[in-house]
């Protein structure tokens, strides 16, 4: 990390190359993104419905979808997607060329790896995953409020009367943190099984494993710690 | 110092480099001067240490006991600005020549070139890119992707990579492995039209014997991590030692075999 943070302290970062990695990781994540939040969304709303019914309180789904959906499960899904996608890949293209030597011959050409390498994607990511998270709170609740009215036949101002209460503006800046640290989270995870990457196929593999099953682990983990903090 | 080239000028040396992984002795008081703008070849076994020795010359692998000096500085107490300085000065030709497959191959040649050469404009370096690509015997290869060449254009194109910054020592890194007959021969004759229109200073690793006698004016051999002989092409062809005869006679048993006797012919001679 110091090693990093000294290569890139001096020099400018590839801007062409931090704007390829965030077009790449940002739009390229984006319809899968989609997906799993709008179906977030809507078995939030089923699951929020069946619990409350029985208690009379059907009418508060807003509040549970915005509080359980906004502030935890949106960030989270946002950065597991992007950890299987864009996480993965970063560490088995950093793998597969640490194997062929393509690493070595960055080094030998005097170009620092870990500015050409790490600059760009840790910086690319960092970009695009506050605004992915942005967008997957709006999808989980959009498709929430449409199941919600359509499906559960719930009043629809009701419902957003009551999302509205569980989400207040600074929430949005929380997950914009939020998203921002696990971008950094798997960027640098990512990164770091790649470049550790032992030989052959095997290493490879190991690699991608190792970084896709450490950025989880810690996404949740930081995930505990930020919500304490921003609302313990 | 063992240098075979008398009182050649010597611009790389290494001083009783020792380098282990983990309790594998793969380097061991290995003591070596290539001399400057000659073509030293070190050959050996594979395992030898070959590679892990080239490593040591840019700062890729450290000595663990040892002196590794690089126009006159320690690489151990090099700092990264010194160290990139030293680099800049090499070129090299990976086994597989590390070519970037996101790039296409004019791209790839023309790589150094965008990092440390950004005063020079587009035209200018596609100028470069060609003229590199016409002495590596691709003229017009610019556009081809990476994946639609062969092994032996492979080879070619990362040597017109590793020469594009006009380098002081260009290090070959097995330039004949995965090659048929052919091919290698037209690597070997490529690396001689380099030698003679540029003029500076070669390091091979190789096992291909026949290839290195051919191009280099300096031979070592490295058998089991230490420097076994060194000496002029053509004073290392006559060698006694065992080990380099029976490599010379490519029996791929030999070396192995004629230790193992040597060492068991000592003490019955003492």
């Amino acid at each position: 990390m110091a090693d990093f943070v000294r290569a890139s302290w001096n020099r400018p970062p590839p801007t062409g190359q931090v704007m390829a990695e965030a077009y790449r990781i940002g739009v390229k994540s984006l319809p899968v993104l989609l997906i799993i939040a709008v179906f977030v969304g809507t078995n939030l709303s089923l699951q929020g419905y069946n619990a409350f019914k029985p208690l009379g309180g059907q009418y508060m789904v807003g509040l549970f979808v915005s509080m359980a959906g906004v502030r935890e499960m949106a960030p989270v899904i946002a950065a597991a997607m992007i950890a299987a996608k864009a996480g993965t890949e970063m560490a088995t293209q950093i793998a597969v060329m640490r194997i062929r030597e393509q690493i070595d011959a960055l080094e030998v050409m005097a170009v620092d790896p870990l500015w050409f390498l790490v600059t760009p994607r840790l910086l690319g990511i960092a970009l695009v995953l506050p605004a992915l998270t942005i967008i997957s709170i709006f999808a989980t609740l959009l498709s929430a409020y449409l199941v919600a009215v359509w499906q559960l036949g719930l009043n629809g101002a009701q419902f957003l009367s009551f999302a509205r209460e569980g989400l207040a503006p600074m929430d949005l800046l929380y997950c914009v943190i939020k998203g921002l640290c696990f971008g950094i989270v798997i960027a640098v995870v990512g990164c770091f099984f790649g470049f550790k990457a032992g030989r052959g196929p095997e290493g490879v593999g190991r690699a991608t494993n190792g970084a896709v099953v450490t950025m989880s682990v810690v996404v949740v983990f930081l995930n505990y710690f930020l919500s304490e903090l921003f609302y313990g | 110092m063992d240098s075979p080239a008398g009182t050649a000028q010597s611009i790389i040396e290494l001083d009783g480099v020792r380098k282990c992984f983990g309790r594998q002795v793969v380097l061991d008081d290995v003591t070596i001067a290539f001399p400057q703008n000659a073509t030293t070849a070190i050959i050996g076994p594979s395992g030898a240490g070959k590679s892990v020795l080239l490593k040591h010359l840019v700062g890729l692998l450290y000595a663990d006991e040892g002196r590794v000096s690089v126009f006159g500085t320690d690489m151990a107490s090099a700092s990264t600005r010194q160290l990139y300085g030293i680099r800049r000065r090499f070129g090299m030709l990976f086994q597989d020549g590390a070519l970037f497959d996101s790039l296409t191959v004019g791209e790839n040649v023309a790589f150094p070139l965008e990092h440390h050469m950004p005063q020079l404009s587009e035209e200018e370096r596609w100028v470069k890119v060609a003229e590199k690509l016409g002495w590596v015997g691709l003229p017009g290869f610019e556009k081809r992707s990476i994946s639609s060449l062969s092994g032996g254009q492979r080879k070619r194109v990362g040597l017109a990579r590793a020469i594009i910054m006009e380098p002081e020592v260009v290090l070959f890194d097995e330039p004949n492995s995965g090659l048929d007959p052919l091919t290698s021969d037209s690597i070997d004759q490529l690396i001689l039209d380099m030698k003679d229109r540029l003029g500076i200073t070669f390091i091979i690793i190789s096992h291909d014997i026949i290839g290195t006698i051919k191009v280099a004016d300096y031979i070592g051999m490295l058998y089991e991590g230490r420097l076994v002989e060194y000496a002029p092409t053509k004073n290392f062809i006559q060698s006694h030692i065992p080990v380099v005869r029976s490599f010379l006679r490519r029996n791929i048993f030999g070396p192995r075999d004629s230790l193992n006797q040597r060492k068991q012919q000592a003490p019955e001679q003492s």
